[in-house]
């Protein structure tokens, strides 16, 4: 059979972020891969050394739009294991609802440009419709529908009252009953059920050597999640349920965000049943001192990593981090691997690609 | 919480024969966060492999210049390992800390604990066995290190440009590079003077 060399990218594989891939193809069979990266290098980690402390909140929320409020999450916790402040509680609580419903904005619009891909129109349409209550929650409460600025070194920057908390119930009321409608489609509809089954498979062992995480590993059986295996904010007193699944394919990816949607719904509620009283944030703003930390949050993606080094000046010395998503591109090798020429958009968008976060 | 096995320090001690530096802390979470020196940095793959053996994830590598205490001593400690009575910051394994040396530290997760290996290279050696035999994922990271920093890894199996393109020297972390100068452009101050004229104008 004769083979072809066909360029996919660099821009618009899936989402409208740049990544350049290069297949070798036998008819339609996927056989050979190569990738180009680096379209969207911007060197933040770079300007992150020429920021202050303070100022690179505001920077690292910027990295990414879907992830926007995991980074300076864990640049915050990073900087409050140097300077040795715990934040109070009720901040914890308030960092897991705000991370929660980014989660949730963050998993839809993923799903459903899997329909879009599949060219289920209206199911996309659907899930894009739901999506909009989430973006309606981040803008009511926070003022903005994606970079909703809630984190601050010490605490966060927002706090819900009564009359924020018993909205917010009413729109996690509205939301679940068209989030359950939607398993639905994804679990039973014949089109998806046909495009994304056995689709883009990573087996276990692979997913272990590529070291990935968050929604990918945990479709391949890797039972991983950092809001269990290394609690952060109130993650230990409201743990979250953690569904795995075996098969590895683009459907398994898509079927444990939406049970991870289902899930985040239950944290915020729990977490704003027991949201408990007290200050958002320390008094007073924390001296930071020379020093290296480590922190990992769970982003919608899975492990987000900081590491930071300061040496007493206003301007860290070092601020280094690594996104879910850079395993993500090695895994894509295994899972074209033999795939069909019409699928590779699919089970690229089934990794949640983030290239702007990958790149930095 | 942590599920570290209880005798990882004397496990890690036998696997670097170079001798190593350990601070570990716990915190409020139950999660453990241990920071391992490695004299040697030829004792990097032993302990990998041992990490690997424990079912350890390489998480990512961070690379960094560490500053001297006194900036004034940059220049004059270059090729200077050995130096004696200047008493320049040395770390462990003696390599000295001049502002050009590298620290490079590898970030693994033990089921939600975290290890980092630290290995230190003078400038003028500065080259690290490449992990790729042991983790996979090391590749990327280490393309990536090799494009930000002037350091070798060696056995690298794929070791081309990362996202930097290849007209670009090696290093970019190293230097400034101004923006507009990255950017291949130049800025003029037309618009601002425009903003300024019509400020005038109004008040």
């Amino acid at each position: 059979m004769t083979t072809f060399t066909i360029p996919v990218g660099p821009l618009h594989v899936a989402l409208e972020e740049p990544m350049y891939f290069r297949l070798d193809v036998e008819g339609e069979t996927v056989r050979g891969l190569d990738l180009t990266a680096g379209h969207a290098h911007r060197g933040i980690e770079y300007l992150a050394t020429k920021r202050t402390i303070f100022q690179n909140i505001t920077l690292t929320e910027r990295i990414c739009s879907l992830c926007s409020n995991s980074h300076p999450e864990s640049y915050c916790m990073a900087i409050e294991q140097i300077a040795g402040v715990s934040i109070p509680e009720r901040a914890a609580y308030l960092r897991v609802a705000a991370a929660e419903i980014k989660r949730i904005a963050s998993h839809l619009i993923n799903v459903a440009l899997m329909a879009h891909l599949t060219g289920f129109g209206t199911l996309f349409m659907q899930v894009m419709e739901t999506r909009e209550i989430v973006q309606d929650i981040k803008e009511t409460l926070f003022g903005n529908r994606m970079d909703i600025g809630a984190n601050c070194i010490g605490g966060v920057r927002f706090d819900f009252d009564a009359e924020d908390l018993a909205w917010l119930a009413g729109q996690l009321d509205r939301l679940e009953p068209a989030v359950d409608e939607i398993v639905g489609h994804y679990r039973t509809n014949p089109t998806i059920l046909e495009r994304t089954r056995g689709v883009g498979v990573l087996g276990h062992d692979d997913a272990v050597a590529c070291g990935v995480v968050g929604p990918v590993a945990r479709a391949s059986g890797v039972e991983y999640d950092v809001r269990v295996k290394a609690p952060y904010a109130a993650y230990d007193a409201v743990p979250p349920a953690v569904e795995t699944r075996t098969d590895g394919d683009v459907w398994s990816r898509a079927m444990i965000r939406l049970a991870e949607v289902k899930a985040s719904i239950d944290l915020i509620r729990r977490c704003t049943h027991r949201l408990p009283d007290g200050p958002t944030a320390v008094a007073e703003r924390p001296d930071v001192f020379a020093g290296e930390a480590i922190a990992k949050c769970e982003a919608p993606r899975g492990e987000l990593i900081y590491y930071v080094r300061t040496d007493g000046s206003p301007r860290p010395e070092r601020v280094k981090w690594r996104v879910p998503s850079f395993m993500n591109w090695d895994a894509l090798r295994f899972m074209l691997k033999d795939a069909k020429l019409a699928d590779v958009a699919l089970i690229v968008n089934s990794v949640d690609p983030c290239v702007s976060c990958t790149e930095r | 919480m942590s599920n570290l096995p209880a005798d990882l320090k004397a496990r890690i001690e036998v696997a670097a024969p170079g001798g190593i530096g350990w601070t570990g802390t716990t915190n409020a979470h139950g999660v453990t966060t241990i920071w391992c020196e490695l004299a040697d940095p030829a004792d990097l793959l032993p302990v990998g492999g041992l990490l690997k053996a424990l079912g350890a994830r390489l998480s990512t590598i961070s690379a960094f210049q560490p500053k001297p205490p006194e900036p004034e001593d940059e220049d004059d400690d270059e090729d200077d390992e050995e130096a004696e009575e200047a008493a320049p910051p040395n770390s462990l394994g003696g390599v000295v800390i001049d502002g050009k040396s590298y620290e490079i530290a590898y970030h693994f997760d033990l089921d939600g604990d975290t290890l980092t290996l630290v290995v230190f290279l003078a400038a003028d050696a500065a080259a690290v066995r490449s992990l790729t035999p042991l983790f996979r994922n090391a590749d990327w990271t280490e393309r990536e290190l090799m494009e930000v920093y002037n350091v070798r890894v060696e056995g690298h199996p794929n070791p081309r440009r990362l996202f930097v393109d290849e007209s670009v020297e090696a290093g970019v972390l190293e230097r400034l590079i101004p923006f507009s100068t990255m950017v291949n452009a130049a800025s003029t101050k037309e618009l601002w003077e425009k903003i300024m004229a019509a400020k005038a104008t109004r008040s």
